[in-house]
C-alpha cells in the first residue's frame, strides 16, 4: 500500500541505503587522514574532540544506521591508530582508558538519541499525514448532497490516498443490497455473492483475509451505527503493516458515517414526501367528493322533481337548465381531472403542426359562447400574424381554462381582452380582466395544483390554472401572473415557435 | 328526409344505447342496437342499415378493427363516437374511411346534425355542379364563386380548396385529406400551406374573416365547411 508516490509510506519504508554507510565510513576516514597531522602537533587527544564533532554533524542528516556505524568506528580507529600504542587495540594509559570509555559511551548515547528524535519526529509527520488525509476526506464529503455524490468524492479520495480503485455496493433502504453494478460489468455475479455475505455477516472478507481469499478483490462491510450502508469492494495489491491497517480502518468508518448521514437524510425526506402526500391525498379526496356531490345533488333533485310532481311547464324548464348546466360543470371537472392525471403521468404528447392562432382564439370564443355574452370580450389579433407551430388542443384547453377563470372572477360587463402576437418567434397571449385580479399572496401559487384562492366564491378544483402551466411548459413555454394596474388580473402566455418555411409555395395569379 | 332509414349503432354501454335508440327514433329513423364489435358486424350484414354509429372503445374487438372490417364490404356512412382530447385516433378513423366523428359527451342535436349532413352528402354527390351555401354560390363548371351575387376572384388553388370543402359541406375533412386532394401526395406534411390557403379563402368568402362562419376549425383535425 502506498499513499501517493514519494510521501508518506516512502518515508516510512526507506530501509537501507547503502551510499548512508559509505558517507559515514568515508567521512571517518577522511578524519582520520586529517588528523594524522594534527595529532603529531597538539596530541592524540584533540582528535576524539574532532571525531566526535564529526559525529554529531553526521547525525544531523543521515539514518540511525550509519550514524551508529560512524559512532562505532571513529571510537574503534581513534583508539586503533591515536592511543599509544598505534596500531593496536591496546590501551596501556589508565587516563586514555577512561578517556577511550567515555568517549564510547557519547558517541553511543548521541546515536541513541539522534534516533529517537527521528523517530519522534517521524511519527509527527506521519501522524499529520494521516490527519491532513482525513481532514480532506471529511472535508470533501461534506461537500456531498446525496448519496451518489458522496460514493463519487469516497471513491476519487480513496483513489487519490491509497491508489486502489473502490466500488460501493449499497443497500436499497430494505436491507436489500442493489445489484446495478452488475449491468455495467464492475462486478461479477459471485463477487456480488460475497458482498451478499459480507453485509449480511459484517465481516471482511476476500484478499488478504481468511474468508474467500483466493477472489482478486477485498470486500470491506460498512459499519454504520444505525444502518449499514452497504459493501466496500476494493482491488488492492499492498499489503497494510499495523499503522496502515488502522489509518484505513479510521478513513472507512469516516467514509461509512458519511454515507450512513446521506442515507438518513434521504430517508428522512422520503417521510416529508410521504406526509406531504398524504395530506395532498385528504385535500384532494374532500375536495373532489364536494365538487362531485354538488351536481350530482343538483341532477337528483331535479330528476326526483319532474318524475314525481307534476310542475308547470316554466318550472319543468328550469328544472332542465339546472340538470343541463350541473352535468356541463361535471364534466368539465371530469376534463380538469383527466387532463391533471395526463400531465401528472406525464402521457402529454405535444404534436406540434402548424396553425392560425385565430383559429385557437376563435374555437375558445365559440366554446364559451354561453359564459361570454354577458361581457364584453374582445379578440385582438397582430395583423398578418405568422403561422404558429403548437398543439392545437393543448393551447386551446389552455386559453380556454384561463378565460374561464376571468369569467368566473369578473363582473358582468366587463372586458375580459385577448392579445395574441408573434414576438421574436415567440408567441405572445395576454389574457386581461376586469375583475378581482389576484391577492398579493395568492400570486405565489395560483398555478399549483388544488389552490383556491377564493374558496366559497366559486368553486371547483383549483386546478385550471396548473393545467394551463403544464401545457403551456409542454410547449417549452412560460406562463406568467399579474395584477393589471387599473385592477384586474393578467395572464401572459409566451411559447417560442417558429417562421413557417414556405420556400416551396408557388405564387398564383387570380 | 325518408322516414325509414335506418341506423345501426354499435356501443357497449346500455345507457348510451338506450338514450340514442330514444332520440333517434322520435326523430324518425329506425334503429338497430349491437353491444359488441362481432355483433355489430353481424347486424351490419344482415340489416344492412344505411348509417352507422360504431363506438371506438369497444371490450371485444378495437374499434378501429371493426370500422376497417366494415369498411372492406360496405359503402355506408359510419360516424364514430370517441372520447375526447384523442385527436390521433380520430385522424386515423377518419383516414380509414370514417364519415364523421363525434366526441363523448355530445349534444343529441350536434349528433342528428352529422347524421343528416352525412346521409345527404351521400345522396347528393354529383347531382348539380352548382352548389349554394349561405350567400355563397358556386358553379363547379363555370368555376365561378359569387357572394351575394358578387363574383369573387380565387386563385386557382383557393377554387379547388373551396369546391373540397363545399362538395362535403357538413363533414369534417382531415388536414391529410385536403392536402392530397389539393396539392397531391407530396404536400401530404406541409400544413402551413392550408393555414395560409384557408386564411386567404376566408378573406375572400366570409363576412368577418375573424369569426368565420363558413370554413369552420375543427380543432387539430381538420377543417368542416357549414351547410
Amino acid at each position: 500500500m502506498i499513499i501517493r508516490k514519494n510521501k508518506l509510506w516512502f518515508k516510512i519504508l526507506s530501509g537501507f541505503r547503502l551510499w548512508e554507510y559509505l558517507l559515514a565510513l568515508f567521512t571517518i576516514a577522511l578524519v582520520v587522514c586529517i588528523c594524522v597531522p594534527i595529532s603529531k602537533i597538539s596530541g592524540y587527544h584533540i582528535v576524539s574532540y574532532l571525531l566526535l564533532l564529526v559525529v554529531v554533524l553526521l547525525s544531523a542528516f543521515l539514518k540511525t544506521g550509519p550514524i551508529m556505524l560512524a559512532s562505532i568506528l571513529s571510537a574503534v580507529v581513534w583508539n586503533f591508530f591515536f592511543i599509544p600504542p598505534f596500531l593496536t587495540f591496546k590501551i596501556n594509559e589508565t587516563e586514555d582508558l577512561l578517556i577511550y570509555s567515555l568517549f564510547f559511551i557519547i558517541v553511543i548515547i548521541n546515536g541513541i538519541f539522534t534516533t529517537r528524535l527521528r523517530h519522534q519526529k517521524q511519527k509527527a509527520i506521519e501522524g499529520e499525514e494521516f490527519t491532513n488525509a482525513l481532514f480532506i476526506l471529511s472535508r470533501e464529503l461534506s461537500k456531498a448532497r446525496n448519496i451518489s455524490e458522496a460514493i463519487s468524492i469516497a471513491t476519487i479520495q480513496i483513489k487519490d490516498n491509497f491508489n486502489v480503485k473502490a466500488e460501493f455496493i449499497l443497500q436499497d433502504g430494505n436491507n436489500n443490497l442493489i445489484n446495478t453494478f452488475l449491468l455495467d460489468n464492475t462486478l461479477r455475479l459471485h463477487e456480488f455473492d460475497i458482498c451478499q455475505y459480507v453485509f449480511e455477516n459484517q465481516i471482511n472478507a476476500g484478499k488478504k483475509t481468511k474468508l474467500f481469499s483466493d477472489c482478486d478483490k477485498t470486500f470491506y462491510p460498512l459499519k454504520g451505527n444505525v444502518i449499514k450502508p452497504g459493501v466496500l469492494v476494493v482491488e488492492q495489491n499492498n499489503s497494510y503493516n499495523k499503522k496502515q491497517q488502522s489509518f484505513w480502518d479510521i478513513y472507512i468508518s469516516l467514509v461509512t458515517s458519511a454515507l450512513e448521514r446521506e442515507f438518513l437524510k434521504e430517508k428522512a425526506l422520503e417521510a416529508k414526501i410521504l406526509s406531504e402526500s398524504d395530506k395532498l391525498y385528504k385535500v384532494l379526496f374532500n375536495s373532489i367528493s364536494h365538487e362531485l356531490r354538488i351536481p350530482v345533488a343538483t341532477i337528483l333533485s331535479a330528476t326526483d322533481s319532474l318524475i314525481s310532481t307534476k310542475n308547470n311547464k316554466e318550472i319543468t324548464r328550469e328544472l332542465y337548465l339546472e340538470i343541463s348546466s350541473a352535468t356541463i360543470r361535471l364534466n368539465r371537472l371530469i376534463e380538469n381531472l383527466l387532463n391533471m392525471s395526463r400531465l401528472e403521468t406525464g402521457r402529454i404528447a405535444v404534436r406540434l403542426d402548424w396553425y392560425d392562432i385565430r383559429d385557437v382564439l376563435n374555437k375558445v370564443h365559440s366554446e364559451l359562447k354561453e359564459e361570454l355574452i354577458s361581457f364584453n370580450i374582445r379578440i385582438i389579433v397582430q395583423k398578418d400574424i405568422p403561422l404558429v407551430k403548437i398543439d392545437f388542443g393543448l393551447i386551446e384547453q389552455a386559453v380556454y381554462n384561463v378565460v374561464y377563470n376571468s369569467v368566473q372572477h369578473s363582473s358582468k360587463g366587463t372586458d375580459i381582452v385577448i392579445n395574441a402576437a408573434v414576438k421574436d418567434k415567440n408567441l405572445e397571449i395576454d389574457i386581461e380582466d376586469n375583475g378581482i385580479g389576484f391577492s398579493e399572496k395568492s400570486l405565489n401559487y395560483i398555478f399549483n395544483k388544488f389552490y383556491r384562492s377564493d374558496i366559497k366564491r366559486t368553486g371547483g378544483l383549483g386546478l385550471g390554472l396548473s393545467i394551463v402551466k403544464g401545457f403551456v411548459e409542454a410547449h417549452n413555454g412560460i406562463v406568467v401572473a399579474s395584477n393589471r394596474r387599473n385592477g384586474g388580473a393578467k395572464i401572459k402566455m409566451k411559447i417560442p415557435t417558429d417562421n413557417p418555411d414556405f420556400i416551396n409555395i408557388e405564387i398564383e395569379n387570380e | 328526409m325518408n322516414n325509414y332509414e335506418s341506423i345501426l349503432i354499435i356501443d357497449d354501454e346500455l345507457p348510451i344505447r338506450r338514450l340514442l335508440e330514444i332520440s333517434l327514433e322520435a326523430a324518425g329513423f329506425k334503429v338497430f342496437l349491437s353491444k359488441c364489435g362481432k355483433d355489430g358486424i353481424i347486424d351490419a350484414a344482415t340489416h344492412n342499415p344505411d348509417l352507422i354509429i360504431l363506438d371506438l372503445g369497444l371490450p371485444d374487438l378495437d374499434g378501429m378493427d371493426v370500422l376497417k372490417d366494415l369498411r372492406i364490404w360496405s359503402d355506408k356512412p359510419i360516424i364514430i363516437l370517441t372520447v375526447r382530447s384523442q385527436e390521433e385516433e380520430i385522424i386515423n378513423a377518419l383516414d380509414a374511411g370514417a364519415n364523421d366523428y363525434l366526441t363523448k359527451p355530445f349534444r343529441n342535436g350536434e349528433l342528428l346534425a352529422r347524421i343528416r349532413a352525412v346521409l345527404r352528402s351521400i345522396k347528393k354527390i354529383d347531382k348539380s355542379s352548382v352548389i349554394r351555401i349561405k350567400n355563397l354560390e358556386i358553379d363547379m363548371v363555370n368555376r365561378t364563386v359569387r357572394n351575394d351575387g358578387k363574383l369573387l376572384k380565387l386563385t386557382i388553388t383557393e377554387f379547388s380548396l373551396l369546391c373540397i370543402l363545399a362538395k362535403n359541406a357538413g363533414r369534417v375533412l382531415t388536414h391529410q385529406y385536403l392536402l392530397k386532394n389539393v396539392w397531391g401526395y407530396n404536400y401530404s406534411e406541409h400544413t402551413q400551406y392550408l393555414r395560409v390557403f384557408v386564411a386567404q379563402l376566408r378573406k375572400k368568402i366570409e363576412n368577418n374573416p375573424s369569426f368565420p362562419e363558413l370554413i369552420l376549425t375543427e380543432s387539430g383535425i381538420g377543417y368542416r365547411f357549414s351547410e
